[in-house]
């Protein structure tokens, strides 16, 4: 909504500065978004009298004057002769400009002593001014002028103005008018407000409306009220300047006198209104003019005043005259109806249209007016006969012609004031103040609502005062207590209510530990030197597919076909960062994120937490010497920073169980589970043709572990285990296996073997080539024996090791290699 | 020549010997030459049986004093030589860089997040979440937002699909009017959390929302919010004030000003809209910028939930925490978050 501050202060006193008003509208919640400056030719200008002219006691051609400027008196220096006591003339208070002329540029009016006499101001001379005149003296203005009136105003030159563009909120269409600003500042300054007070109209009494025009509402609900008036005998033509000047500086490009006085009306009191061309509706066979206002038959066309073609559905309210549809209720009149420059007699409508119908059918239209975003917001419905009245006024004012007498006022409901209660207690409950009832009556009826007259409370505590008020038609937002509560918060001043330190309840929720949990998720990675990435939630169907053959969640109204599932796996996205740091010539790059993924089950859309790790390129940081340097990550980093993390995190009894094939994420790769039956999520590399299709280079390892499940079997309690007393004693043994030998199932042959004092079973090495048959691998595992009681004696040492390597030869099967 | 003199004579020839070797093997090559079992003064041992009897003990004595100081030299020298060993070959180049083990970094957002549920936690607030697919009535309705209000434009939310075969058919729950979408803010945990838990409660909500923008330097369509609530008996507009100022100070830093302008959000009322001011914004170019809603809960919310607001008050605020960490770092464009650009991620 655009306004400018002279025009509010047209409705309102207030004598604050631009920036002021900005700053108190700003505080009252009409959020202020730009503030342009216009006119203001001739700024500082003003026409003043001159009182007394004496000699300057210290130059000859100069003389000294006492000057009123409509405020206070001046003395000001001059050097023309052609003026004497009494006469009016411009002058230019220090501080401004005078106007730049030919290449001289602007001079800045100060105060000072021009040879010993001090002169505040400067009397003007046509040519300093930039008007026409005599340019050897003062201009000396006829006199009639008004002393203190801006003299930029007195020539007709355009005043100083500013234009506000507010933001108004949704909740208060009664600010979407020039009177409902001027309402709040009314209520903030005290001044009171000055609705324009309609006078006596040039009423042709000898034809009244009922003559003229008759109006049905078919559509009650959709069209509870629709007043109309005829003014005859107009002459369309250019708008008045003031009038173009003023729909000029908010936007809007004036049309012709009666158009530009429907707008001017509709942003002065907020009441939309449609001017039609009286003759181009329908008349019956008594020449009566028939509105009707009905809903749209499905499928009916109509060419709105734009020139466009519109297919209308049955919902859509129209309103039409016997044959034809004339105007989109609401929205935009039509083609057909339009005010032309041979317009003579005009049809004003001023009517309430429902605001969720306005609503929809401005949008499934995709038609966006200054009128239906009024109704839609709800405008007010006592206000329209007023904004018809103040509407014929101005046309007859700028356009001519005579008033048909009377109004037709068809209205189908009752209209009816709320009341609302509000209690002292509960004011100062809410706000943490301690107002008295007056304040809060104070505030509220200077918003323009009554307080109901109640019997005096007798033996009522003060605090538990309460005052009914009836709420005016243009407040739909006041709908209960807490609404006038706000009112009053505003009013008084947000800034005025006091801080209260933080106080009060000790926080709970079930999710507080669990956040702290993912935190330490994030420390242990970070602590890793993996880096936190934060993926889109939204993925392409195609990248979901990678992981989610079915269950993937989709969007039924996505922005695009890349964002059009929620991510089953946070793999994709890792991906796509890969992809993205890749391409920018990051090649080392190792990525965790912590987040949700989402799939349906049993037909609900389950939301779970993952942790995804991704990692390519180069395993250590560069330096500049070193054999290992320029190694790449393989599946064993991967693998060594989920079993660190696991380790930390107090997870026990891992097992990684390797899947049979590749699948489209993973060309191998293995589940991670306990004991194989709680899954916690999936470990491997991802499979080169993905890769390609990425424009990765290097190998690429991923992971992806199920958050909630390792959260439900996390074990933190940590006990003591005493140091050991005794040496252990070790012993190595390198085994041959086929290449299809895993390490677990050897841990597995050992674990069931039971060998007596065994602590620790590690593998050292694996070995593949000289010496060792195709399809074959060394494992050297280093084992080591301690009791907790006694040092062991190599013997016994011996025997329980020798019968452990015969099992292992013979269960796995391993051929044994000489140390 | 006495043997006297030529034990003194090996004497300084050995220890000339072993202040010769240069290393610790030759070192030893010169002890077995000297003190070995054939070594020199070994032998020299050896042939005191031909000595007169009367010499025997004196020159006993002396090569044995001999054999002792040599073994010291030794010693010494051995001790010399293995520290020579275990010190740098080259001289240290200090301004060489290091080998680095790297800390990865937690996501500037991340970040942002633990700083502010830092602040909230500092006075009492415990984390709370809510699911992100959402249902209409918990978005929207329980929030008091009637069915035409803007923020409910299907435009600006993404709606989930009811099977992935057709698309355009939207999943509900419970009843046809209740549709499944991705939540546009964290408000509907307030929802939630009151259905469950009695008052009082005082909690902080970070988590991700949605809207249906395209991506550009200010849009994504996922971004964060936090969102917090307090409600408990005689709570009051002042109360939200003194949190806002202590929280935004502890995030934004002590110079920090906090500005309240009232404002429409339906489900609080009063609502409020909050700027701050502090080097930061100036910086920008700007005296106060707009950072956060809030307001006191609306009864109406209240009575959704079964909370009586004749009894209970409360507050609830809330913002976007892409904006906090734009401001704090200085960063201009949305999407970087998004990139995962290791030399982004780097920086925080």
């Amino acid at each position: 909504m655009k306004v400018t501050l002279n025009w509010l202060k047209k409705y309102v006193d207030f004598d604050w500065s631009a920036d002021e008003l900005a700053e108190r509208l700003t505080m009252l919640g009409l959020e202020v978004e730009s503030i342009t400056k216009v006119g203001g030719e001739l700024e500082g200008v003003v026409i003043a009298q001159v009182i007394t002219r004496d000699k300057h006691p210290n130059a000859d051609k100069l003389s000294v004057c006492k000057v009123f400027d409509g405020k206070t008196e001046r003395q000001i220096v001059c050097g023309a002769n052609n003026f004497k006591p009494g006469d009016k003339v411009p002058l230019i208070l220090p501080g401004y400009f005078l106007p730049s002329t030919g290449n001289k540029p602007a001079e800045q009016i100060k105060v000072g002593k021009i040879r010993g006499a001090e002169s505040y101001g400067m009397m003007c001379s046509p040519n300093e001014l930039g008007v026409p005149g005599d340019a050897s003296g003062l201009l000396i203005l006829p006199d009639d002028a008004p002393v203190g009136k801006p003299f930029a105003e007195y020539i007709g030159k355009a005043e100083t103005d500013f234009v506000y563009d507010l933001e108004i909120t949704p909740n208060r269409p009664d600010l979407n008018s020039v009177i409902g600003i001027a309402r709040e500042i009314s209520a903030v300054s005290g001044n009171p407000l000055k609705i324009p007070v309609i006078p006596q109209l040039n009423v042709d009494s000898k034809n009244p409306i009922g003559k003229y025009i008759e109006v049905k509402l078919e559509a009650p609900d959709l069209c509870p009220r629709y007043v109309a008036r005829v003014v005859r005998g107009v002459k369309i033509t250019q708008s008045p300047d003031w009038l173009r000047n003023i729909l000029e500086k908010v936007g809007l490009r004036p049309i012709n006198n009666v158009v530009d006085v429907t707008n001017f009306v509709m942003l002065e009191t907020g009441q939309p209104l449609h001017a039609f061309d009286y003759h181009l509706i329908s008349e019956n066979q008594n020449g009566l003019h028939t509105i009707i206002v009905r809903k749209a038959v499905d499928g009916e066309l109509f060419v709105t005043l734009d020139e466009k073609k519109h297919t209308l559905s049955s919902e859509m309210l129209l309103i039409a005259d016997l044959e034809k549809a004339i105007a989109l209720a609401g929205v935009m009149g039509g083609l057909n109806s339009e005010i032309k420059d041979t317009t003579e007699d005009v049809l004003i409508e001023s009517a309430y249209f429902n605001p969720a119908n306005v609503r929809r059918t401005s949008k499934a239209l995709g038609l966006r007016t200054d009128a239906s975003y009024r109704f839609e917001r709800g405008i007010d419905i006592n206000g329209c006969i007023y904004a018809s009245l103040r509407c014929a006024q101005l046309i007859l004012e700028t356009a001519g012609g005579k008033l048909c007498e009377g109004v037709v006022d068809a209205c189908a409901t009752t209209i009816t004031q709320k009341k609302i209660t509000v209690r002292t207690s509960k004011v100062n409950e809410i706000l943490g103040l301690q107002l008295k009832p007056e304040e809060i009556e104070f505030y509220l009826t200077r918003l323009g609502l009554k307080p109901v007259p109640k019997a005096k409370p007798v033996g009522v505590e003060i605090s538990d005062a309460a005052t009914t008020f009836q709420i005016p038609t243009f407040r739909i937002d006041l709908k209960r207590e807490i609404d006038l509560i706000e009112e009053v918060a505003r009013l008084y001043g947000v800034d005025k209510i006091p801080s209260t330190p933080p106080r009060g309840a000790i926080g709970f929720n079930n999710f507080d530990s669990i956040y702290n949990q993912i935190d330490e998720v994030r420390t242990i990675l970070t602590g890793m030197g993996l880096d936190e990435a934060q993926g889109q939630t939204l993925i392409s169907e195609t990248a979901a597919k990678l992981v989610e053959q079915q269950n993937y969640v989709m969007v039924a109204n996505p922005l695009s076909s890349d964002m059009n599932t929620l991510r089953p796996s946070l793999l994709p996205g890792l991906l796509d960062s890969l992809r993205h740091n890749i391409s920018h010539k990051n090649y080392d790059v190792g990525l965790f994120e912590v987040g949700k993924n989402f799939r349906r089950e049993a037909g609900f859309v389950k939301e779970s937490r993952r942790v995804g790790i991704a990692i390519t390129g180069c395993r250590i940081e560069p330096f500049w010497q070193g054999a290992e340097r320029d190694e790449k990550y393989d599946i064993f980093d991967l693998k060594g920073i989920i079993e660190e993390f696991f380790d930390n995190f107090g997870i026990k009894g891992v097992v990684y169980n390797k899947a049979n094939q590749e699948d489209s994420l993973f060309f191998e790769y293995a589940e991670i589970s306990l004991g194989g039956k709680i899954r916690l999520g999936r470990i491997g590399q991802a499979h080169p043709k993905l890769t390609r299709t990425y424009d990765l280079r290097d190998p690429v390892y991923l992971a992806e572990l199920d958050l909630d499940a390792i959260l439900l079997k996390r074990n933190t309690t940590r006990i003591y285990k005493p140091l050991p007393q005794f040496p252990g004693i070790r012993r190595d043994v390198a085994m041959i296996v086929p290449e299809s030998v895993t390490h677990d199932s050897i841990l597995q042959v050992i674990k069931k073997a039971k060998p007596k004092h065994l602590e620790e079973v590690q593998l050292f090495d694996i070995f593949r080539g000289k010496n060792i048959p195709p399809d074959h691998k060394s494992m050297a595992y280093g084992f080591i024996y301690r009791s907790d009681e006694r040092t062991l004696t190599d013997a016994e040492v011996n025997q329980t090791h020798n019968s452990l390597v015969e099992e292992i030869k013979t269960k796995i099967p391993a051929t044994i290699r000489d140390a | 020549m006495s043997l006297i003199t030529e034990i003194e004579a090996m004497r300084l020839a050995a220890i000339n010997d072993f202040n010769n070797a240069a290393d610790v093997s030759s070192l030893e090559k010169s002890k077995s030459v000297w003190l070995g079992a054939n070594g020199k003064i070994t032998s020299l041992m050896k042939q005191l049986g031909s000595l007169p009897k009367e010499e025997r003990p004196s020159a006993g004595k002396a090569i044995n004093a001999i054999k002792n100081a040599l073994e010291s030299v030794l010693a010494e020298k051995r001790a010399e030589l293995e520290l020579k060993l275990s010190l740098p070959k080259n001289p240290t180049d200090f301004t060489l860089p290091g080998r680095r083990r790297r800390l990865g970094k937690l996501h500037p957002l991340i970040r942002t997040t633990d700083d502010i549920v830092r602040s909230f936690r500092k006075i009492g607030f415990a984390v709370a979440e809510g699911p992100e697919v959402e249902d209409d009535y918990h978005c929207f309705d329980a929030l008091n937002t009637p069915p035409d209000h803007p923020a409910r434009d299907t435009q600006d939310t993404f709606y989930i699909a009811a099977d992935n075969t057709n698309t355009s058919k939207i999943a509900t729950v419970g009843n046809a009017s209740n549709p499944l979408l991705l939540r546009t803010h964290t408000s509907p945990v307030q929802v939630r959390v009151m259905e469950k838990q009695k008052p009082p409660i005082r909690i902080i909500v970070p988590g991700r929302v949605y809207r249906r923008d395209n991506a550009d330097a200010t849009h994504n369509p996922t971004f964060h919010q936090v969102e917090g609530l307090y409600v408990d008996k005689n709570v009051t507009v002042g109360d939200l004030k003194g949190t806002v100022e202590f929280v935004f100070q502890e995030l934004m830093g002590p110079e920090t000003k906090i500005r309240f302008r009232p404002h429409y959000f339906s489900y609080t009322e009063p609502s409020f809209e909050i700027d701050f001011s502090s080097p930061l914004t100036r910086k920008m170019g700007k005296e106060w910028l707009e950072i956060a809603g809030c307001g006191m809960v609306h009864p109406q919310v209240f009575e959704n939930v079964g909370y009586n607001p004749e009894e209970w008050t409360g507050w609830a605020f809330g913002f976007g925490i892409e904006r906090i960490a734009m401001i704090r770092y200085g960063i201009n464009d949305i999407r970087l978050f998004y990139e995962n650009d290791i030399r982004f991620l780097r920086q925080f």
